[in-house]
């Protein structure tokens, strides 16, 4: 139960980690078959590049659970705490709204203005089935948000986004030996 | 006014939105979307942006060389390069310190950012000043304001997102009537020009370091040059040295487009970390992937709202009216490089940098374009001048990471990088001024 638990919570980076390996091998193997044995393949290209796009929309999706996507805050600091707390609800809710109608959109876009017929170009896939990500992350990036707000709120957990807990890190002990776990990004 | 009006909505919308915490990428999307409805225009052309923004071949070398670097940072490749720019510091007044600026330079070669640079650099830098004897405020400084080298010396991932930005931008066709037809812009031509300009900053910083040295008494080693030190060095480095030859002698060579040539460079690191350096383990492996994972949606989740937005300001004729009124002000080519180096250098101040490209380079492309600007040239500059922003106050991210390094206050190593931020900002606006420092080797390499 446990297991299924953590898997279910961090699915996004699994399948990102699981699509990311796939297309840069997918694209060295292309690299290497054209270069060296001269047989250039086609269709690897086309495919990489999807893969990549479900990459980036799950990505997304992981970012927001980590809240590692990029606001403006240094303004916060003449804030009062309560009227902190305001804005960063108002933006959430925002945020929120956005998704919503963007689902919306997507969705649709991709069951009502699609039709099977129109195909990738050298895969021939049906192009309704790669654009089908939009509606899934964002679905799965708007439940990311609201769980980050239920742990923060209601849960009280201190949601850090991995920039300052790297830079977290940095600060508490720093000494050569421990630079591989402070540097990335 | 119906131009007006789009203003006001666009970007009041979007600075509303930014200011109350929001997203960049919901503030951008939010704005977007506002006008579109005011326009009367269907919203429903975000969809096929949110895809055809994101799914292009030459975006996927921002993911690979994120990955590439963090994996060179795994594998040991980077510690090899620092200490190879150390073995170099010998007995020169402010040897060390300048060994740090060209340390961030080796490092600059394989990554393409700037706090990552600071981090690696620093770590092992900021200690080895310390121990001949410099102040820890000052060590921190030096590296901290080289960190942003890491963003010009090619390749480098702001560099990609330019090319991204300005390759979905057509040329206003008064400006080709005006000024003649301008070059391509393409990402090895980037890569390229990126060169030289990153030497011209390096150069000042190391002047600058010089001076500042020798007023305060830094002197090198009593023993001179440690020929064993710097064989040593070269020794166990040289496989680290082919790193940055792998991945820009494919690039400049023409054989690999920039995204083979991180892939290459991924598969490279790869084997020198399992087998040459036995350094790379598997946790660090996963690691990368994640960071790749969450760095790669962030930046191009914002590049779809970004280019809705890009394409709204481009559609209503917004970068026109800024050219208009910019020339109003002055039709002086210099004065108006000042103008946009300092709103630059402002907005670099608080924004992160690939975002703020993000959002600029529709907004400034086209104007610079009607001035008659080249758009490499351009972009070189827009690039060197976000990259000071990681060592200035209030958000220098480089401050941040070096004073954590060497636990020393913020405020220290603040007031003792600012004089490396303005010798910077000085060698930008020369960069600006004389075109042919980016333009050079593009030409002669017949790019």
């Amino acid at each position: 139960m446990r297991s299924i638990i953590k898997i279910v919570n961090n699915i996004e980076t699994y399948l990102c980690r699981v699509l990311l390996v796939t297309f840069v091998t997918l694209l060295f193997v292309q690299i290497v078959s054209r270069e060296i044995f001269n047989y250039p393949i086609t269709w690897s290209e086309e495919l990489s590049v999807y893969m990549f796009v479900w990459f980036v929309f799950f990505g997304a999706s992981h970012a927001a659970k980590l809240s590692a996507h990029n606001r403006v805050t240094f303004q916060y600091r003449w804030f009062p705490e309560k009227l902190k707390v305001l804005c960063e609800l108002l933006s959430d809710t925002a945020w929120l709204f956005f998704n919503c109608y963007f689902i919306y959109l997507s969705y649709d876009f991709v069951f009502n203005r699609m039709n099977l017929f129109w195909k990738s170009q050298t895969l021939g896939i049906p192009m309704k089935y790669i654009y089908l990500i939009l509606p899934i992350a964002f679905t799965l990036m708007t439940i990311r948000i609201l769980q980050v707000n239920y742990l923060k709120y209601v849960r009280g957990v201190d949601i850090e986004d991995p920039e300052s807990k790297e830079m977290q890190e940095l600060m508490d002990g720093s000494t050569p030996e421990n630079k591989n776990q402070a540097t990335n990004g | 006014m119906n131009e007006t009006s789009i203003v006001l909505i666009l970007f009041g919308s979007f600075i509303g939105l930014l200011m109350l915490g929001a997203p960049v990428m919901v503030s951008l999307g939010l704005a977007a979307l506002a006008s579109f409805l005011y326009l009367d225009e269907n919203p429903i052309k975000l969809v096929q942006i949110a895809f055809n923004a994101v799914g292009s071949f030459p975006l996927m070398a921002l993911p690979a060389f994120i990955l590439a670097g963090a994996l060179m940072e795994a594998s040991g490749i980077s510690k090899r390069l620092v200490n190879l720019a150390e073995s170099f510091a010998g007995p020169v007044t402010g040897g060390i310190s300048a060994a740090a600026v060209l340390a961030c330079m080796f490092f600059g070669a394989i990554s393409g950012s700037g706090p990552a640079t600071t981090a690696a650099v620093g770590m092992l830098m900021i200690p080895a000043m310390v121990r001949r004897g410099y102040d820890k405020g000052y060590a921190s400084a030096v590296t901290a304001s080289s960190g942003g080298l890491g963003i010009v010396i090619p390749p480098s991932i702001p560099m990609v997102i330019f090319g991204i930005s300005a390759l979905g931008l057509t040329v206003p066709a008064e400006a080709t009537a005006q000024h003649g037809t301008f070059q391509s812009v393409s990402i090895p031509k980037l890569f390229i020009a990126g060169f030289l300009p990153g030497m011209v900053i390096s150069l000042s910083l190391i002047t600058l370091n010089y001076i500042r040295c020798r007023k305060l008494g830094y002197k090198g080693t009593e023993e001179g040059w440690s020929l064993s030190q710097i064989k040593g060095a070269f020794r166990s480095g040289i496989w680290s040295i082919l790193a940055p030859l792998v991945i820009l002698g494919g690039i400049y060579s023409g054989i690999f487009t920039p995204t083979e040539s991180a892939i290459i460079a991924i598969f490279y690191t790869l084997v020198i970390g399992c087998f040459v350096h036995k350094e790379l383990k598997w946790k660090d492996f996963a690691r990368s992937l994640e960071t790749t994972t969450w760095l790669s949606g962030r930046v191009l989740l914002i590049l779809f709202t970004a280019t809705a937005f890009g394409r709204l300001l481009v559609e209503n004729q917004i970068p026109a009216i800024v050219a208009q009124s910019m020339l109003s002000l002055t039709d002086n080519l210099y004065l108006i490089w000042l103008l946009i180096i300092a709103f630059l250098l402002f907005v670099g101040m608080f924004m992160e940098t690939l975002a703020a490209i993000m959002i600029l380079t529709p907004v400034l492309l086209p104007v610079t374009y009607s001035l008659g600007i080249d758009p490499i040239h351009f972009g070189i500059v827009m690039v060197c001048t976000l990259s000071i922003g990681f060592s200035t106050p209030p958000l220098g991210e480089n401050l941040f990471v070096a004073a954590g390094i060497s636990d020393t206050p913020l405020e220290e190593v603040t007031a003792k990088a600012l004089p490396f931020a303005l010798v910077s900002t000085l060698a930008v606006i020369l960069i600006a001024f004389v075109p042919q420092i980016a333009l050079l080797l593009p030409e002669l390499l017949g790019y």
